[in-house]
């Protein structure tokens, strides 16, 4: 799973090229080439009446979007990276999708999304409907704005939260590909509280059992030369994981996504989505291989 | 027949304008929509001239440039550039990737920043190819 080309989705206000600045950093790792995408939703170039749209708005947005393409390409091309670009009216998740398979992308970046509660509600987030229709891994970046973590290097000390699940061990295969440029590595699993009964000892040979289930991942970890510590949290793993990025500094918050239908995630909710929509910390969600 | 001309270029916009101009003046225009699909008809049409912008999906017209320019069979086939990119980033670009091991390749015959006028355009292309 290494990761040679990114995609990098943007609507410019929730990304910047200030983010990609950052991810060049997975150069040491294989990066080679990066293909921008700006999605023009239909809505933005519709007309107020009537079923047809305004080409002339298309053509502006087009443009303004060209404009921005062609100075970071110009960038990005000077220090030898191959780039490529799209830009496209349509449905923002499926050309999307489509890009990334025409593209071959290994990685998938986007912003937070920008959709209010009842809209997610109703239409579904971007997010979740991304990592239901397409196995690739995705990066929700976000800005730190209030945070003092190092945004210039995301991939430094990532924090793995692991409930071993497929999509988790995928996750492990990812990281494992990042040798160069990962610091150190929190692997985290967060134990229910409701299994956690019974005596004492019965509670501390269950973490017993899960640390060394995290020892296992922390060893592939560092057999690739990678610095790994476990950490073992119980409660709720939505609070829990953004505890444990506290708790390490982290820089990054890694899991597998669920395999939750998709009205299931949107009405119940799940970790990966409201940890990729509400953390501080940018996520890294890697989907299960077969959907 | 006029001599064969392939025109490499994401934009249809852009790919309707060159293929207007080339025919006008007595050309026969071949098109690719990317750098990949160039590859394959430079290799296929053998044309006389291409013409190649830089930024694309699959395969940029950097990357294309290069091959074109190191291929054999190809290398003696004129280009133009033809892009929104400057041409000192693209100089800059063969120049990094020449110095990261790939083989230094010569400049293009012509390197026009877009948008061009057709009479530009017609004017470039007669002065390389005739």
């Amino acid at each position: 799973m290494k990761i040679k080309k990114l995609l990098f989705v943007t609507k410019f206000e929730e990304l910047g090229f200030d983010a990609l600045q950052a991810l060049l950093i997975l150069r040491q790792a294989g990066l080679e080439h990066v293909v921008f995408v700006n999605i023009i939703e239909r809505e933005r170039v519709a007309m107020r009446r009537g079923t047809g749209y305004s080409k002339e708005a298309e053509i502006r947005l087009r443009e303004t979007a060209n404009i921005r393409f062609i100075d970071w390409a110009e960038n990005l091309f000077e220090q030898g990276m191959e780039v490529g670009a799209y830009i496209v009216v349509g449905n923002l998740v499926g050309e999307v999708i489509k890009a990334a398979q025409k593209e071959e992308a290994d990685l998938i970046v986007v912003g937070r999304s920008q959709k209010g509660v009842i809209e997610q509600l109703y239409a579904g987030s971007d997010i979740t409907e991304l990592l239901h229709r397409t196995a690739k891994p995705i990066l929700v970046y976000k800005y730190l704005t209030e945070s003092s973590f190092a945004l210039e290097k995301p991939f430094e000390t990532p924090v793995l939260a692991t409930d071993w699940s497929p999509a988790s061990l995928r996750a492990v295969d990812f990281l494992k590909e990042l040798n160069g440029i990962i610091n150190k590595i929190h692997v985290v699993h967060v134990a229910d509280q409701k299994k956690l009964s019974g005596s004492a000892m019965a509670i501390q040979k269950t973490r017993k059992e899960i640390r060394g289930r995290l020892d296992e991942i922390c060893h592939i970890f560092e057999t690739e030369g990678i610095s790994a510590s476990p950490h073992v949290y119980v409660g709720s793993p939505d609070q829990e994981i953004e505890k444990a990025a506290r708790d390490c500094q982290a820089t990054l918050i890694v899991m597998g996504s669920s395999g939750k239908a998709n009205w299931v995630e949107r009405w119940l909710g799940s970790t990966p989505r409201n940890i990729a929509e509400k953390s501080d910390y940018p996520t890294l969600l890697i989907p299960p291989k077969q959907l | 027949m006029g001599k064969k001309v392939l025109v490499v270029d994401d934009d249809p916009d852009v790919r309707l304008f060159n293929v207007t101009v080339l025919e006008e003046n007595g050309y026969t225009a071949l098109v690719a929509t990317n750098g990949e699909e160039g590859k394959i008809m430079a290799k296929q049409e053998k044309p006389d001239l291409v013409i190649l912008d830089v930024l694309m999906p699959r395969e940029s017209g950097i990357r294309l440039y290069r091959e074109l320019k190191t291929d054999k069979n190809l290398k003696h086939v004129p280009i133009i550039m033809l892009s929104g990119i400057a041409e000192k980033s693209f100089l800059r670009s063969q120049k990094v990737l020449a110095e990261f091991g790939d083989t230094p390749v010569p400049e293009p015959e012509a390197y026009l920043e877009k948008p061009v006028d057709a009479e530009e355009l017609a004017a470039t292309i007669k002065k390389i190819i005739g």
